[in-house]
This record gives structure tokens, C-alpha cells and sequence, in this order.
């Protein structure tokens, strides 16, 4: 079983070669930080005095995230596990894949654990992508000297690993519709009427029931009140929960369906 | 005596389908196909071809009859029946964003064949070498070609084809078909083609199965699909007294009909003809013409699926 998925895994990681959700990915993790690297050199004159800063890469990682996670993030996940599904329906491969020699279980879990992948995939390029966003303009003004402060690894860590619980429902959600659907634009459509009332829902006092809000609880955590009411319950708990209930979900419709390609 | 000691390889007993209460699709199939043989499934567009084979490989939902497949039964052995079974089902499958040697490699993962093993089936469909070219950018005889490399990739022992001459030109469909023989032949696969034209596989199968509006009307040897071809000869009379001809040829015998003016009875002994031609002339009657209606095994599976 173990070996069977490890190869399954490895069919399905090739299939997104070139595909459109990897290219997500990739554009997705170094757009924000492009931007940065970008207005940093336009206004190259405030530099200095920004990269003195103590808390330069508390700063730096806040605006870096955003608009990754109220808008890009939430939206990059539900276009991109989309597409991972969508391979199939585009391509007509379904009744290929479903008869290989594996089990509907592998086939299943293989495919949600590229998507799991290609989210770990996204964090390191953005860490990657933010680190570059310092470093850049510093090599490129002349005058301006590194960071003094420390790379506070544990922080992002920390910070990555909440961002990454936070989509999980997203990921869960939009692979059960996925499946279930062969039009791209109902799951699409579907996640972005979701996010919509999600950023809607944020001045609710249950808005954590929409498991669209999470990343964007995440980044408003720390930010001082305004509209936004912050959930009384652990968000990461929830989304976990979440995630897992539909999950399950998700793996029964995925089994029980009567036509499989 | 010759016995024969081959088993089925693939067996479906009282096999019936259905989509909605009303519209059953296949309705007691019992397929039966020896090991070793190139099975011709034949049956006009609709007739429950593609249900059948979709239902064999799973899929679709079992709802009534049983599968046997290398003699076990497919519900309870999925895994180790597909291992061996290579399929190629209406339209091919292919990754349009990959390359053919993509395609065969992810495939490759799966059945962990070796790696050298994708060159030689693409060899064998005539696609050695088309480079980065994806798959999208081919022709559809060559993703036809391909389909068929991806289903020999892992060497199966069963190969069921739905339609895979679809696309191809008539060289290709000649190039398809010897590989098949020689891949029944040389490597004793099974083969199971599918097609809504006779005359395109009777060169290829061993053994016919015909299938209409979900119902087997014909299973056996082409040698006896070909022996219904003998039996489905007429004798043609032109006269001049259609009456008296009918009484003749009742005079000896035989039954006959009439069709556009003509008097038409089963085929006969050369002997017991020219002895009706003798009569019809004792009897004044004028014969214009006399002439056989040689029935094509076209002809037959038309009368097959047509009764």
C-alpha cells in the first residue's frame, strides 16, 4: 500500500508538469515580494532608514503577506486545486486513471497530497521570494546597508505553519467540489462566492463558521480591532476540524460514485 | 478428436445494466471469450458495446450478472486483474500538456515496468521519436497510437480495445491490425476489439460476439459467422408467370417468396436448379433469368441486427 502510493504520488506530481496550477504556484509565491522589490526601488530615497530598522523583518513579512492573505493565497488555493483535478476531466483520463492497478484509496490521497505539496511548495518559493525582496534592493541602491536585525526564523516558521493550517479547509473544500463537479467554473465559482462572503463575514461575530476566513484571521490577529471581530474560538482547531470532516466527506462521495470515467 | 482445453478469460454471466428504471442498456450479456483469441464485439453506435467494457473494467457500477476475468471474479480482485489488463476506451486518454514519453513515464511509475520498456512500445506504434512535441500537438491517429502504447506499456495479457481504429487513416487501420495479430500471436495477449463495422475487423478477430439494443444476437467463431453466410444464399428467378414458378418450385419441395417481381428461394443444389429451369420450360413458362444473391458477412450483421 505504502509503496503503491509513493508511485502513484510520483504519476500524479509529473502530471502537473507545465500545468497551470504550477504555474500558480510559482507566480503566486514571487508576486507580492516582485511588487515590494519594485516600490522599494522606486522609492530607493526611504530605504536606509527602513532597512535600520530593528523590526525589519516583522515589517517586511506583514506587508508581505498582506494581500497574500486576504486575496492571493485564498484565491490561489481554490484555482489551484481546481486545476489539479480538472487534468482529468480536461484531458478525458479519468477512465484511465481509475484503471490502473491501485486503489481508489491511493488514487484519491495521492492526488490531495500534491495539493498538500504544492502548498508546501508555495511557502518555501515565498520565503524564498521575501528574503529576495530584501536582499535585492539592498544590492541594487547603493548606500544601503543589510538588516542588522536577525532573520527571525521561528517566527516565519511559526507564521507558516498557522497560514498553512488556515487553508486546509480551503483545500478540502475545493478538492470535494473538484471531484464532484467537471465544470472547472462550478468549483471555481463555487470557492470564490465562498471567499466573497468570507471577507463579508469578518465583522460577524460567527463569521469563523465560513472556513474561507482563516487566513485572513491569521494576518488580522495582530492588527488592531476596526471592523473586524475576532473569533472567540482556536481558529487552527477549527480548521483542522474542518478539514478533516470534509475530507472524509469528500473520500465517500469520491468511492461511492457510480461512474468513474 | 480435437479437445478444446482453453479457458475464458473473460466470462460475463447474465450481465444487465441499466442508467434509469426505463432504459435498460444491456440485458443478459454472457460474453465469453477465450484465452488467446481476438474477440470482434460488434454492434451499431448504441447497441451497449462501450457499457459492456466500461462495466469489465470497472468502470462502471456492477448492478446485476457476474464479471469473471482470468477466471476470478473482478469485485473481489480489482488490483491484480487490472495489472494484466491494458485498455483503451472510446476517445484517447492522454495528457495534452506532456509529451508521449511523459505520458508512458507516469504510467511507467504505476506499474513499475522498465523504464527501456516505454521506447519499444513506442517503436512498436510507429512513434519513436516525436520528441517534445506534447500531445496535444498530435494528430489523432498518433494519439490513437499512443493510446495503444500506454495500453501495452506493462505487457498485459488482455487487451480490450474500444474502437481504436477511430482516426486512423486506411494505412494506419492496416498497421493497427497487423500489430494486433502479431501481438496475439507472437505474445499470445487476448485481445477484445470493439467496432460498429464488420468489414473492418473480420480481417483480425478469431471470434465475433454481436450486440444490439443491449442484447447478444450472435456469439461464436468467424468460421461460424461465415457458415451463416452459406446458409443466407438465395436463388433468383426471373419469369414471365411469377404464379406458375411459385408452383413449380413447390413441386420440389422448396418454399419461396416474392420480392419486386422476382421469385426468390434458398439456395440449392446446381442438380435440383437446372430441373426447376427444365419444369418452368415444360410449363410454358419463359425464364429471363436465373442468379444467386451472395450475402457479405456485412449483409449477415445487418440481418442480425436487424431480426
Amino acid at each position: 500500500m505504502a509503496m503503491s502510493f509513493i508511485h502513484s504520488f510520483q504519476s500524479e506530481w509529473l502530471k502537473k508538469k507545465r500545468s497551470l496550477a504550477s504555474w500558480i504556484v510559482i507566480i503566486g509565491a514571487f508576486f507580492t515580494p516582485v511588487i515590494i522589490i519594485i516600490a522599494r526601488i522606486a522609492q530607493h530615497n526611504k530605504l536606509q532608514l527602513i532597512y535600520a530598522s530593528d523590526d525589519f523583518w516583522i515589517v517586511l513579512w506583514k506587508s508581505s503577506w498582506e494581500s497574500m492573505a486576504i486575496f492571493l493565497l485564498p484565491l490561489g488555493v481554490i484555482l489551484s486545486t481546481s486545476l489539479i483535478t480538472q487534468i482529468e476531466y480536461k484531458n478525458n483520463t479519468w477512465k484511465q486513471l481509475h484503471t490502473l492497478p491501485l486503489k481508489l484509496t491511493t488514487i484519491f490521497f495521492s492526488k490531495l497530497s500534491v495539493i498538500m505539496v504544492m502548498m508546501l511548495q508555495f511557502f518555501i518559493f515565498f520565503n524564498i521570494a521575501i528574503y529576495l525582496s530584501a536582499v535585492i534592493p539592498y544590492l541594487i541602491i547603493s548606500g544601503v546597508t543589510f538588516p542588522k536585525a536577525p532573520i527571525p526564523y521561528l517566527f516565519f516558521l511559526k507564521e507558516n505553519t498557522l497560514f498553512f493550517i488556515s487553508c486546509l479547509p480551503i483545500i478540502a473544500l475545493q478538492y470535494l467540489m473538484s471531484l464532484k463537479y467537471k465544470n472547472f467554473l462550478v468549483s471555481v465559482g463555487f470557492g470564490f462566492i465562498f471567499w466573497v462572503g468570507a471577507l463579508a463575514s469578518l465583522s460577524w461575530k460567527f463569521g469563523y463558521v465560513i472556513p474561507y476566513t482563516y487566513c485572513m484571521y491569521n494576518y488580522l490577529k495582530d492588527s488592531p480591532g476596526g471592523k473586524v471581530i475576532r473569533p472567540a474560538l482556536n481558529i487552527y482547531n477549527l480548521a483542522i476540524s474542518y478539514f478533516v470532516v470534509i475530507t472524509i466527506l469528500s473520500y465517500i462521495l469520491y468511492i461511492t460514485k457510480k461512474e468513474k470515467g | 478428436m480435437e479437445v478444446n482445453l482453453k479457458m475464458n478469460c473473460l466470462e460475463t454471466n447474465k450481465l444487465v445494466h441499466s442508467f434509469s428504471k426505463k432504459d435498460i442498456v444491456l440485458n443478459d450479456i454472457n460474453l465469453q471469450v477465450i484465452e488467446g483469441s481476438i474477440y470482434g464485439f460488434l454492434g451499431p453506435n448504441g447497441a451497449g458495446k462501450t457499457t459492456t467494457l466500461r462495466l469489465i473494467l470497472g468502470l462502471l457500477k456492477k448492478q446485476q450478472g457476474e464479471i469473471l476475468i482470468f477466471g476470478k471474479k473482478f469485485e473481489n480482485n480489482r488490483i491484480s486483474i487490472l495489472k494484466n489488463i491494458g485498455s483503451l476506451i472510446e476517445s484517447p486518454s492522454l495528457y495534452g500538456h506532456l509529451t508521449a514519453v511523459e505520458n508512458l513515464t507516469l504510467l511507467q511509475k504505476v506499474y513499475q515496468c522498465p523504464k527501456k520498456r516505454i521506447q519499444e512500445v513506442l517503436n512498436l506504434v510507429g512513434l519513436p521519436d516525436t520528441g517534445k512535441k506534447k500531445t496535444s500537438q498530435f494528430s489523432l491517429g498518433m494519439k490513437q497510437r499512443l493510446s495503444i502504447a500506454i495500453a501495452l506499456l506493462h505487457k498485459p495479457s488482455l487487451l480490450i480495445l474500444d474502437e481504436p481504429t477511430n482516426g486512423l487513416d486506411p494505412n494506419g487501420i492496416i498497421e493497427v491490425r497487423e500489430l494486433l495479430i502479431k501481438l496475439n500471436v507472437e505474445e499470445g495477449i487476448t485481445i477484445i476489439i470493439s467496432s460498429h463495422l464488420l468489414s473492418e475487423i473480420e480481417k483480425l478477430v478469431t471470434h465475433v460476439g454481436v450486440i444490439h439494443k443491449g442484447k447478444m444476437m450472435f456469439q461464436g467463431t468467424l468460421d461460424e459467422l461465415k457458415s451463416k453466410k452459406e446458409q443466407s444464399l438465395f436463388i433468383v428467378f426471373e419469369t414471365n408467370d411469377i404464379e406458375k414458378t411459385m408452383q413449380v418450385i413447390a413441386g420440389n419441395d422448396l418454399t419461396a417468396k416474392v420480392e419486386e417481381g422476382k421469385v426468390i428461394m434458398p439456395y440449392a443444389s446446381r442438380k435440383i436448379i437446372a430441373e426447376i429451369n427444365r419444369q418452368l420450360i415444360k410449363n410454358d413458362v419463359e425464364v429471363y433469368e436465373i442468379s444467386i444473391i451472395k450475402n457479405d458477412l456485412e449483409t449477415i450483421f445487418m440481418n442480425l441486427i436487424n431480426n
